[in-house]
């Protein structure tokens, strides 16, 4: 693609992040004072220390607050201020505001508490047997599984963990709050969710939503992180702002933010797989323990993505699946790219490798024979339509010459006492639409300007998976003008309103959707006039690179000349668009439904290489193929597939969150919590787009891509584990024959050293 | 006290605090917010800057010049640092406008969220004054080695790898004399014209020597990586007075000398990382010790930290420090009665102590440069491979000769662990049981045992008390593999 100016302003570090805005006048930093440990009971605050060092010091609490104490969206159970009891540490109890950010910091560490230490739980599955739930359960069904089973000529059985996820957004949190007069606000958020912030300040200062403006400027990074999250930082900005009169910073470091924010949820599950003699899946039923930590956030919504998906990409007649948001005293787990999808699919994944082991199955052929294929239903109800699932199965395996690679594999194992290396495909199948029915709309606003230029304001946020860049692409094709003459704006509040989140991997689905609206009714508005201009029928009439054309032949009314006649025929040059993702339903009580517009396929291929004296592992090729479908800009499509892959093969085989019994979180700088660096990820990563694979329900054809390819990623645990199984063992292995098979993600040197000496199988 | 230097093309004189981050500084107080706070303890290389250095002690010099570029993060840096020194930051590389390392990568699309950008682009544009340690050629791997230290979130590293790769290609016949280097560079936009005159000493001839300008004191900062890490935002009260070992060429070099008719390498305990793997007296005397490189730190990071802060840091699992154990270094610690000696295994009294009298510095290492070990071997296994701390590390340094049998035989053996004890183990028991013997698989298995009973692990984020034990004992079998091939250790592992 031609360099953006976008990208030019990054890479020139001329781009302005939260934290490089200039200070104003009398702004005032805000730090927060924090619980100390992960259940408490606060009986006082004692700021006069912190007020005695500086007369810009002050410290507010929840009794500052003007409004509803309440973040939580969803249930109220998420104070912005605690007043009384704690749940996690890290919850924010008061508010330290001064002139400088270093007085700031030593007056909340300056405030003095009064509180009582309580019990606190942090495992899922304690949580789960105290009956600490956030909401009921949830059960899905399909057939009967009870009875499949006895008709099954294998079962397996058996436990699966994953680990959560630090989203490692390199900006960190944070939001500057101006106060404006009449007690209005005006506030910059790092926020993927504008429209919920603006909700969250309207509620807790006591405005109106009118009173409350909230701009997302560019972010560095967010995945998922700063959906609700962000609101809590936004709103005691506000909070400083309105108690002050002043502008007032709050702005994470690093290891705040670590301890302080919510990450992707660790689950633990139980699986129970049957399958027939020939290895057809015949029943399948999951439990999910998911620790959604002390405040409920999205977890419902996290967990109806791990329920819909429980089946990923495979054909499964008889399902239960049922999940648990177990209430424990960790700071609330949070969406992450894949928003529990890669949990649930992990859990089948690992179901279908343990039946392979049983059955003495080829584990691509038993994947082979149970992909979801056209005519198929999901266990929720919805067919299977427009299915390129065998597709990109089959182009995964021609592409990574499966068959010789996997020979070449094996013979390299029975070559090599100390180095094994392992290979694993896996299938995706990742339904697109925010599960919950309402979020799936959004507004844009476009203006044409007088001298031809254009700006197009949208609810999508921009933060680093250049969605700007599509609506660009969208405005311009949709205009017949050059991409250099359309700017996308921050997202405002006030340009475009009740929006939802940037999120789900929508972003473009929504929002190119709702600015192709904007730019089609401006379009016609434009064409009408060129007719008149040219005495010509406005059905023949296109507008193509700056020009009117007309059937095949390019006319001399350029886009400028144009706008500058319907400007001065008091045309409006301004249009609103708005899209509402159509047919869409879900009956919750039923749990039947069509709750995703389309489907997103896949399938990826990644080898590993063991180093079984050590136990220490390297990825060596990455083949994927990813359904698209018309790509608005293959680079940055691209850059989407290689980016989710890192982050999921991050999840599958390094990052390891690590709290301690008593909610303490371990990992909590990047010196202890590792991501992918460059040498991490396969030397060779080759990705290709399906071909001749156009989506009728989306934009431009396209298919959403922001967060099916991190699933292939979980394909690098599978790689290792084939290696690890390669291992020669001159001894009896120390875990008895029938121990269950040990699934437990992330994948780490020491676990990977427990299965070489036979401590885990 | 006054820090002068040159900020990209002009003069910054200021009062502020010498210690204070240089992030801070530039951030801050000369608003060049392109370098961006990302982690603040060296992880990220967000916050990355170019600092210009000429005429200053030889081994602070890439080799044949008077003056070097490198990267840094300036998280780690002290604003105190810069005093007579070029910062090259991103605005500084940009002010003519995008130059071709911003280009190649905007063109592959290596920019997604933008965060970390100005980070990679300033290593990359220090790769290509520098090319690959010890060469100075360019190579695709070697500008993959020079962004170790940059983490990117969004891209998954395919686009920037294009870049990098393009980058090579596009600069292959750039010249290796490194003033004809510079002005290859300055032509080519990739590095703004004040670099070359300060190199040559044409601009502000003044600061051309860096003069240590601050007071002594009780903190001696040598290169910050753990400093900063423990004190991210220091204040001035709790630091009166310190110095700054960089500006004390006595501790940045390299000396061979003759002491009680033994030959010895004296290393000033100021030497940065970088500039120890590349002293060719180091690499003559610890043939190899160069591969390990990569496995400390990032090259970021590399040529932050000190030799003797890694000592000085007593951290249990110190990569430098198991080298240095196992090669059976001493010190030389010179404090207000005078100046002593002491073997490096009896510095660690136990966790985080040392046998450092009060206002006594560790300002030398000392290898013994007439028994050397002709095999030495480091193992280290962490989370991730590069830039991580290990879950244990451990060193070996043998001499061996053809015995009788025709196997090799154990003249002399240390071997070190980290990660498997409150201080820096040297495993003695191992190593004495090793000496005089025939290596055999049986050897090598019964020295790997000994070794793992010499631990006492505790567990922790990087691994339990009990891999921890067993990983050592397979690193102990590690170095017998790597160092005695054909010895029928590998076939006795199981």
């Amino acid at each position: 693609m031609k360099p953006t100016k976008e990208s030019e302003l990054n890479l020139s570090g001329a781009t302005r992040y939260l934290d490089d805005l200039p200070a104003t006048e009398g702004m005032l930093y805000g730090v927060p004072l924090t619980s100390p440990c992960a259940r408490g009971l606060l009986r006082g605050i004692d700021a006069s220390a912190a007020l005695a060092l500086d007369a810009s010091v002050s410290v507010l609490t929840a009794s500052d607050i003007p409004g509803e104490n309440q973040l939580g969206e969803a249930v109220s159970d998420e104070s912005l201020l605690v007043d009384g009891e704690w749940s996690y540490l890290g919850q924010c109890l008061a508010l330290a505001l001064a002139a400088t950010p270093s007085l700031a910091r030593k007056a909340a560490a300056l405030v003095r508490i009064v509180y009582d230490e309580l019990e606190a739980v942090t495992d899922a599955r304690a949580a789960a047997e105290s009956g600490s739930f956030i909401l009921p359960s949830r059960t899905m069904r399909s057939g009967d599984p009870a009875s499949a089973f006895s008709r099954c000529a294998i079962v397996v059985e058996g436990r699966v963990e994953s680990g959560g996820q630090e989203h490692v957004y390199l900006e960190a949190q944070g939001a500057i709050a101006e106060s404006l007069e009449g007690g209005r606000v005006r506030v910059v958020s790092g926020t993927q969710a504008p429209s919920g912030v603006q909700r969250a300040i309207a509620r807790t200062l006591g405005l109106g939503m009118h009173d409350v403006e909230v701009e997302a400027r560019r972010l560095g990074g967010a995945f998922g992180g700063k959906e609700d999250q962000a609101a809590q930082w936004a709103a005691l900005a506000a909070l400083g702002a309105a108690r002050t009169g002043k502008t007032v910073k709050v702005y994470l470091n690093r290891r705040e933010d670590m301890n302080w924010t919510g990450k992707r949820h660790p689950y633990s599950s139980d699986y129970k797989l049957g399958l027939d003699a020939e290895g057809r899946i015949l029943a399948y039923e999951a439990d999910y323990y998911q620790n959604s930590g002390a405040c409920c956030d999205l977890s419902p919504a996290i967990l109806s993505r791990t329920l819909f998906h429980a089946a990923s990409a495979y054909r499964i007649p008889n399902l239960r699946v049922t999940g648990r948001m177990c209430r424990t005293n960790l700071p609330p787990f949070t969406a992450f790219r894949g928003f529990g999808a890669p949990q649930g699919v992990f859990v089948i994944e690992c179901a279908l490798d343990a039946a392979a082991r049983e059955g003495g199955w080829d584990p691509v052929e038993l994947r082979l024979k149970n992909l979801l294929a056209e005519g198929d239903s999901f266990h929720f109800g919805q067919p299977v339509a427009d299915c390129r699932a065998r597709r990109t199965v089959d182009r995964t395996l021609e592409l990574s010459r499966w068959t010789e690679l996997r020979a070449e594999i094996d013979s390299f194992n029975s070559a090599h006492r100390l180095v094994k290396r392992g290979a694993a495909i896996l299938p995706i199948c990742f339904g697109v639409s925010f599960t919950k029915l309402v979020m799936n709309q959004g507004g844009a606003l476009v203006h044409v300007y007088g001298d031809g230029s254009v700006s197009v304001s949208t609810g999508a946020v921009e933060m680093g998976q250049q969605v700007a860049r599509k609506i660009q692409v969208i405005a311009a094709r949709s205009l017949g003008i050059p991409e250099g003459l359309v700017r996308v704006e921050s997202t405002r509040t006030a340009s475009v309103a009740n929006t939802y989140s940037t999120a789900a991997s929508t972003g473009s689905d929504i929002n190119g959707m709702a600015a192709l609206a904007a730019c089609e009714e401006i379009r016609g508005r434009l064409l009408g006039l060129a007719a008149r201009m040219l005495g010509a029928d406005k059905g023949e009439l296109r507008i193509e690179s700056g020009f009117v054309t007309k059937g095949c032949e390019i006319t001399e009314l350029a886009w400028k000349e144009l706008v500058d006649k319907a400007h001065l025929d008091r045309i409006d040059l301004s249009a609103h668009g708005f899209y509402a993702t159509p047919g869409l339903f879900y009956d919750m009580k039923a749990e039947r439904g069509s709750p995703f517009a389309y489907h997103v396929y896949g399938c990826s291929a990644v080898t590993a290489t063991l180093d079984a004296l050590r136990g220490t592992y390297r990825f060596d090729e990455a083949f994927i193929v990813h359904d698209v479908g018309e790509s608005i800009d293959y680079d940055v499509d691209l850059g989407q597939v290689e980016g989710a892959f890192a982050q999921g093969l991050g999840w599958a085989a390094l990052e390891d969150l690590r709290y301690d019994e008593r909610g303490r979180l371990l990992s909590d700088t990047l010196s202890t919590y590792k991501l992918p660096d460059l040498r991490f990820m396969p030397s060779a990563v080759k990705i290709e787009f399906l071909e001749g694979a156009p989506n009728p329900k989306a934009v431009m054809r396209s298919k959403a891509i922001g967060e099916p390819p991190l699933l292939y990623g979980i394909a690098g645990y599978f790689a290792i584990l084939d290696a690890l199984r390669a291992v020669d063992r001159t001894h009896p292995t120390k875990a008895p024959s029938s121990a269950p098979y040990a699934y437990d993600l992330p994948m780490t040197p020491e676990k990977a050293l427990d299965f070489i000496q036979g401590v885990r199988r | 006290m006054k820090v002068r230097f040159l900020a990209n093309d002009s003069l910054v004189e200021t009062e502020a605090w010498a210690l204070a981050p240089a992030l801070d500084f530039i951030r801050g107080e000369l608003r060049l917010t392109g370098a961006k706070e990302g982690c603040r303890e060296g992880d990220c290389g967000a916050c990355a800057v170019i600092v210009g250095v000429r005429n200053e002690s030889p081994t602070g010099l890439r080799a044949g010049s008077g003056f070097a570029y490198d990267a840094q993060p300036s998280c780690l840096l002290a604003l105190g640092e810069l005093e007579g020194r070029q910062l090259v930051t991103i605005e500084g590389l940009a002010a003519a406008g995008p130059t071709p390392v911003m280009r190649a990568l905007a063109e592959a699309n290596g920019s997604q969220c933008g965060f970390c950008s100005p980070g990679f682009v300033v290593s990359l544009t220090a790769y290509l004054i520098n090319g690959d340690e010890r060469r100075g050629a360019l190579s695709v791997e070697g500008a993959f080695a020079a962004v170790e230290g940059n983490l990117c979130r969004c891209t998954g590293y395919g686009a920037i790898k294009r870049a990098a790769a393009r980058l090579v290609e596009e600069f292959a016949s750039l010249p290796l004399d490194p003033y004809a280097r510079l002005d290859a560079l300055v032509a080519a936009g990739v590095v703004p014209a004040s670099c070359a005159s300060f190199a040559r000493g044409e601009i502000l001839p003044s600061l051309a020597r860096g003069e240590p300008s601050v007071e002594g004191g009780s903190l001696a900062l040598g290169g910050g990586s753990d400093f900063f890490v423990r004190n991210p935002h220091p204040d001035p009260a709790a630091f009166p007075a310190f110095s700054l070992l960089d500006r004390e060429p006595a501790l940045r070099r390299v000396e061979r000398r003759t002491a009680g008719g033994e030959e010895r390498l004296e290393i000033g305990a100021a030497l940065s990382w970088r500039e120890f793997f590349s002293d060719p007296d180091i690499l003559k005397l610890v043939p190899g010790i160069e591969r390990f490189e990569k496995l400390l730190a990032s090259p970021l990071v590399r040529e932050r930290a000190t030799i003797g802060g890694n000592l000085a840091n007593a951290s249990p699992v110190g990569d430098l420090t198991a080298m240095l154990l196992a090669l059976g270094a001493s010190l030389r610690l010179e404090g207000p009665t005078g100046s002593r000696e002491l073997p490096l295994d009896e510095l660690y009294l136990g966790y985080k102590k040392l046998e450092l009298r009060a206002g006594e510095l560790i300002a030398a290492v000392i290898l013994r440069a007439s028994r050397p070990f002709s095999l030495f071997n480091f193992e280290k296994v962490s989370k991730r491979e590069r830039l991580d701390i290990a879950a244990v590390n451990t060193a070996a340094a043998f001499e061996a000769e053809d015995s009788a049998g025709g196997g090799p035989l154990i003249r002399r053996a240390r071997i070190s662990a980290g990660g498997v004890a409150p201080v820096p183990l040297l495993l003695k028991k191992a190593s004495a049981f090793l000496e005089g013997r025939p290596l055999t698989a049986a050897a090598a298995l019964e020295a790997a045992r000994i070794a793992a009973a010499e631990a006492s692990p505790i567990g922790d984020v990087r691994g339990s008390a009990d891999y921890r034990r067993r990983l050592l004992e397979r690193l102990v079998l590690a170095h017998f593999v790597v160092l005695f091939p054909g010895s029928g250790v590998e076939e006795a592992i199981s």
